[in-house]
């Protein structure tokens, strides 16, 4: 019951090449080191459940996270968006955040060594179940070919899962 | 095959003069073009007005709307919000419901005793009746009455609601659906097993306009380049994503891009990045035509989309379209366009932003092909055909 839809091809314009062309940019980028960045680790807050299919990502995301893992304790400036009182309010803030900074200070750097530790320990599981993963497809590999059984290209393909929505 | 000359539409809410939801106006829409066409359409729905309140803000009675007989019923107002919401958190968090949960839950979501009583009595006199949204009690227990001459109108989203056991057998209940794109199609097969014979992909037909794309940035005294977004803003919908990435892109590229948003809802934004918004909230659609022509892309960063309206009307204006991968929806508008790029990831996002902003001609390119593709594609005789051939052989 559904007719065929179109394609519109405006002359010169491919969208499918140019995000082929875009992702090509941002795999060498990311080869690179340009987006090991601790501001893309927070930009992605809101969209790590749709990435945790990934593998290439988690890799970008781990450096992202170590960029990320110290919360910054510097000092920063304080403002006031309403007019009216607003010099008097900006005082009382600067005058509270003084007699505070020093106990928040203490807790900060201490939730950094936290910080640095959890991502020292996912960075290792990762790499240790890559490791794993890495031994035992040389094991099945190994096992298959002393079985004489064909290569895993020249096998039929897997039925698909169920279709996700990664790109 | 006979002809489908009365229709009646369902839908939870109705609004006389401006849109009030995606769903809401998809249905409006195509019951207006079929009373245009010379079908007797009568549209049924609730006196709310509010999506969470749900509280009855219109009389109700039957009145004359435009070409459209109107029949406004109350909502329910023995309603338990609280089992609701229980059983609506534990599905946010994953937890497995019991049919008796499911059951529970729907008959407490926006319910009209009223409605389903008229459409009891007078469903007879219809030859096909549509409802939708999908996840509404409105639409369920309407299915329910006439299931054989029911066409949902389901507005399908990859989401936890899409899942329950109850909502599959209102999909297998009813006479067919009627589906707003491929990729929302393919949900359905996906999620129920849905057959495609049972189903016609129709959508929505959309006005062509004009838009000055200079006229919004000299109205406002803009001077640098924008990224625009119109609608809800809620994490569903993506829009503290947006704002984060824009925060991110500002900071890491140095470009002083700025965000333009309309619609309702608050704005979650990095505090930083909120000089840089210009949030006009509801404005008139010339006016938001205008801010869309003179914007540098318009970013749709939802994945919950089963049509993308907005991206549509961004492409009228000629303005091309950025949006979320993780959306198939969006992402077969614009493969299918040539209209818009997709991203993935911040990185993603991040090269295809700066590809546009230095790039006039692509973006031209694109805006144009986008343009092309809602006019032929969208245009009303298009949608109308697929909607009269899909009523006429009863999906």
């Amino acid at each position: 019951m559904s007719e065929p839809w179109l394609e519109i091809n405006a002359p010169g314009v491919d969208a499918e090449q140019l995000v082929a062309e875009l992702r090509a940019a941002v795999e060498r980028k990311t080869a690179e080191g340009v987006y090991a960045d601790a501001r893309i680790a927070r930009a992605e807050r809101m969209n790590l459940a749709r990435l945790r299919d990934s593998d290439e990502f988690l890799n970008f995301y781990l450096q992202c996270l170590r960029e990320a893992t110290c919360v910054d304790i510097a000092d920063f400036p304080i403002r006031e968006r309403r007019r009216w009182l607003g010099r008097p309010l900006v005082a009382l803030k600067q005058l509270i955040w003084n007699l505070l900074k020093f106990y928040t200070y203490r807790l900060w750097s201490q939730q950094n060594q936290v910080n640095g530790l959890l991502v020292t320990a996912v960075e290792g599981l990762d790499q240790k179940y890559a490791a794993k993963l890495r031994e035992l497809e040389r094991r099945v590999q190994a096992l298959e070919a002393a079985a004489g059984a064909p290569p895993p290209a020249a096998r039929p393909p897997a039925p698909p899962g169920p279709a996700g929505e990664g790109a | 095959m006979s002809r489908a000359d009365r229709l009646v539409f369902i839908a939870p809410r109705f609004s006389e003069t401006g849109t009030i939801g995606g769903a809401e106006t998809l249905l409006k829409s195509l019951a207006e073009h079929a009373a245009a066409a010379g079908r007797t359409v009568t549209f049924l729905t609730t006196c709310a007005q509010d999506h969470f309140s749900w509280a009855n803000a219109l009389p109700p009675g039957r009145r004359r709307c435009g070409g459209l007989d109107v029949h406004f019923f109350p909502v329910d107002d023995d309603r338990d919000v609280a089992a609701f919401l229980r059983i609506q958190a534990q599905m946010d968090r994953g937890v497995a419901l019991t049919p008796r949960d499911e059951e529970t839950w729907i008959q407490n979501s926006v319910n009209s005793r009223a409605l389903c009583e008229h459409l009891r009595a007078h469903g007879g006199d219809y030859d096909r009746i549509l409802a939708g949204p999908y996840l509404f009690g409105v639409t369920y227990n309407a299915s329910r009455v006439w299931p054989a001459k029911t066409l949902l109108v389901p507005c399908l989203h990859d989401e936890p609601f899409a899942y329950l056991g109850i909502l599959r057998g209102m999909f297998d209940r009813v006479a067919g659906c009627l589906f707003n794109s491929e990729p929302e199609r393919d949900l359905a097969r996906r999620l129920y097993g849905y057959p495609a014979g049972k189903s016609a992909v129709v959508g929505m037909g959309l006005e062509p306009f004009t838009a000055d794309p200079a006229a919004f940035a000299r109205r406002r005294g803009l001077t640098r380049p924008y990224v625009m977004y119109s609608g809800r803003r809620e994490t569903l919908k993506g829009t503290p994503l947006l704002c984060d990435y824009l925060h991110a892109f500002r900071a890491r590229t140095g470009r002083d891009v700025k965000l333009v948003l309309t619609g309702s809802g608050p704005v979650e934004a990095p505090p930083a990045l909120l000089d840089h918004i210009l949030d006009l909230g509801f404005v008139s659609e010339q006016d938001k035509h205008e801010a869309m022509a003179g914007a540098a892309a318009f970013v749709h960063p939802s994945v919950n989309e089963s049509f993308g309206i907005v991206l549509l009307e961004a492409w009228l204006a000629g303005t091309p379209g950025l949006v979320h991968a993780g959306s198939a929806v969006l992402r077969w508008q614009c493969r299918r366009s040539n209209g818009g790029l997709w991203f993935r990831h911040y990185p993603d996002f991040e090269e295809a932003l700066l590809r546009l902003l230095d790039d006039p001609a692509l973006r031209r390119a694109l805006g144009a092909s986008g343009r092309r593709y809602v006019q032929t594609a969208y245009a009303w005789p298009a949608v109308e055909q697929r909607l009269f051939a899909a009523l006429e052989s009863r999906a």
